[in-house]
């Protein structure tokens, strides 16, 4: 029974990592329909930028203070758009156009100063933490500037196409300016949780259940994170917008919702959700290119818990990771003793996707995802 | 056929002109609407008039020319800017959300009136709450004005095509706009609800004051609801006047009747 429950509260901790990944995935295809493929790669810049704030002897200074630089231009233009929102919203003339150019440009060139005069030192995390998120702003901002913009009234498969491309550009892009080396990110420096096993109930079982450390503090931490993202999104005019965006571009902007602005605080959010997952995730794995991939394991979750919904994105991580793992260790004694057909291992690879298959035979919009409408 | 006098200018067109690439979709249009008329846009297949109606409420950006709406000129207007200016729109084929129930859909054209916080909304305190309700009140005025309370907690989807029409009406009238676009109201519908339809459009126009630009290909629906009207073809204005003076109109009757050459 002990040795039942260590296997179960295993995978539910390593589920709580699939469900963080799946949120970010969930989050954007709420709002715009799109299947984003390049959250994996977000979770991965996310990742490779905290960790170089936090200790910059992974790369030079100069790379440092670059980073410092687009971390205060973002403050820069996001400050002047919440300080004079009448400005940007009329728009009208150059001078106003160039106006966050031009802020945003001189308060990087401070931020990157500021950075090289406090000799490429590494940042404390207080410090680290928010400047990756702001990163991640800054980034999800490019991209629908850049990207999405150009592609409102398109067809899904044209926007996923696109995330597809953004995919293989985050992910190179991170090797041109971190290079390809496995950082680690050490959870006892830098976050003071210590990386060792505890046991739990030892009264009840001999010996208690073991259990990670590390984990709980994911689990926690992915827990208040949902807490947060399900009032906000749930309950809000935001939230309606969302599903209003993700049905129709052309109708959504006929009603006053301004979908650049929508896409860019969802894009916001995703990149900050990646990040909470890459400081899980690296803690664990450390910060290394496979996380762009590894993170497609959300998918099978987000066929299980549906597309849309938040909730359905953390407890299909949570049946996924329990499942994987309790099939892996019970799935060969059932084989030998109830059929007597000799079973190896690996089951833990290919468990999730067989049951995204049956999920999309049976119950193809999830657990919780909106019913399908089909005019007949 | 209808006598009344506008004096009030709301929106003035100024030689609008827009390609796609090689095409072109209008070329020079001039045109105005007056304050509380209805305004007709008519013109075969491929005359340019959704164009038009997309550049009126910003989905489309003219390669030239400006459109003054309220007395502000502009070269260029974002859609939801157009939105918080007080214009709504439906659209040639129907743009619902279509998860969502005929309540929900309408009370999306409340957004822009909606202003407490997000923290308020999220918690329902208060404030919120009573700014919910109020929005609820006026949307429940729209459904029982349409006539649509029977299917207030329906998908959308589920619906059938004149009361998707409806809602999509309803949706537009929830933001009480001041000038509405109606794109093609009344196509594929049949003689009864085509009746629904210019009785709501009527009504609206009559009770609200709301100004109303439309497209329509029915020329007795047209001839009749219409105070003015603008006929457009291959892009270029050939047309404009009451509806006596387009039927007149010599350059008219050859766009639609074809001329021997």
């Amino acid at each position: 029974m002990a040795f039942f429950l260590e296997v179960l509260i295993g995978g539910l901790l390593v589920g709580v990592l699939y469900s963080l990944v799946a949120l970010g995935f969930v989050l954007i295809f709420k709002a715009s329909g799109v299947f984003n493929f390049a959250q994996g790669a977000m979770v991965l810049m996310a990742g490779l930028v905290l960790v170089q704030l936090l200790n910059p002897t992974y790369i030079g200074k100069w790379h440092f203070a670059g980073v410092a630089a687009l971390v205060a231009g973002t403050i820069g233009v996001l400050a002047l758009r919440a300080l004079k929102p009448a400005a940007i919203a009329a728009g009208g003339g150059t001078a106003t156009r160039r106006l966050p150019l031009l802020v945003g440009a001189g308060t990087g060139v401070l931020g990157g100063i500021l950075a090289l005069s406090a000799g490429g030192k590494g940042w404390p995390v207080w410090l680290a933490v928010p400047a990756s998120a702001i990163v991640m702003v800054a980034i999800a901002y490019a991209i629908e500037r850049i990207v999405l913009r150009r592609l409102v009234n398109q067809e899904g498969i044209i926007l996923f196409m696109a995330t597809l491309g953004i995919t293989f550009f985050i992910d190179g892009f991170g090797q041109t300016i971190f290079g390809s080396n496995v950082y680690k990110l050490d959870p006892k420096v830098y976050f003071g949780i210590p990386n060792d096993p505890v046991f739990l109930l030892e009264g009840v079982f001999q010996g208690g259940i073991l259990v990670n450390n590390l984990d709980i503090w994911g689990g926690i931490v992915a827990a208040l994170l949902v807490g947060a993202l399900a009032l906000f999104f749930q309950y809000t005019r935001t939230g309606r917008a969302l599903r209003a965006v993700a049905d129709d571009h052309a109708a959504a902007q006929s009603v006053g919702i301004p979908l650049n602005w929508i896409w860019f605080i969802v894009w916001s959010v995703a990149g900050i959700v990646a990040l909470v997952a890459a400081m899980v995730w690296g803690s664990k794995l450390g910060i290394q290119f496979s996380i762009t991939f590894l993170a497609l394991k959300a998918l099978p979750v987000l066929i299980l818990g549906g597309f849309t919904s938040v909730p359905g994105a953390i407890v299909g991580g949570l049946v996924i990771g329990a499942g994987e793992k309790l099939a892996e260790v019970y799935l060969p004694q059932l084989a030998k003793n109830l059929l007597g057909i000799p079973m190896s291992g690996g089951i833990e690879y290919w468990f999730a996707y067989v049951l995204a298959l049956a999920f999309l035979l049976f119950r193809p919009q999830g657990l919780f995802g909106e019913r399908i409408i089909e005019r007949v | 056929m209808r006598n009344r006098q506008f004096t009030e200018t709301l929106l003035t067109v100024e030689n609008i002109s827009l390609s796609f690439g090689g095409v072109r979709a209008l070329s020079d249009i001039s045109f105005d609407i007056l304050k509380g008329e209805v305004r007709a846009i008519i013109g075969p297949n491929g005359a340019g008039k959704s164009s038009m109606l997309n550049c009126i409420n910003g989905f489309y950006h003219p390669q030239q020319g400006a459109i003054t709406y309220k007395g502000v000129r502009r070269e260029q207007m974002r859609p939801h800017e157009a939105a918080e200016q007080g214009i709504a729109r439906t659209f040639q084929n129907i743009a619902l959300f279509k998860g969502m129930s005929t309540l929900d859909n309408i009370m999306t054209g409340r957004n822009l009136k909606m202003r407490s916080g997000i923290f308020a909304q999220a918690l329902r305190w208060g404030p919120a709450l009573r700014e919910e309700i109020a929005h609820r009140e006026y949307v429940e005025r729209v459904i029982d004005f349409l006539e649509i309370q029977h299917v207030r907690k329906v998908p959308v989807g589920q619906l059938p095509y004149g009361l998707q029409k409806r809602v999509e009406l309803g949706r537009a009238l929830a933001a009480e706009p001041e000038l509405l676009l109606l794109d093609e109201p009344m196509a594929g519908m049949n003689i009864e609800e085509k009746q629904d339809m210019c009785r709501f459009v009527l009504e609206v126009n009559e009770e609200f004051g709301t100004t109303i630009c439309l497209i329509e290909h029915d020329m007795g629906v047209v001839m009749d609801i219409s105070d003015r009207v603008v006929v457009l073809d291959y892009g270029r204005k050939i047309g404009d006047g009451t509806p006596e003076e387009v039927k007149a109109n010599p350059e008219v009757i050859a766009a639609y009747l074809g001329t021997a050459h």
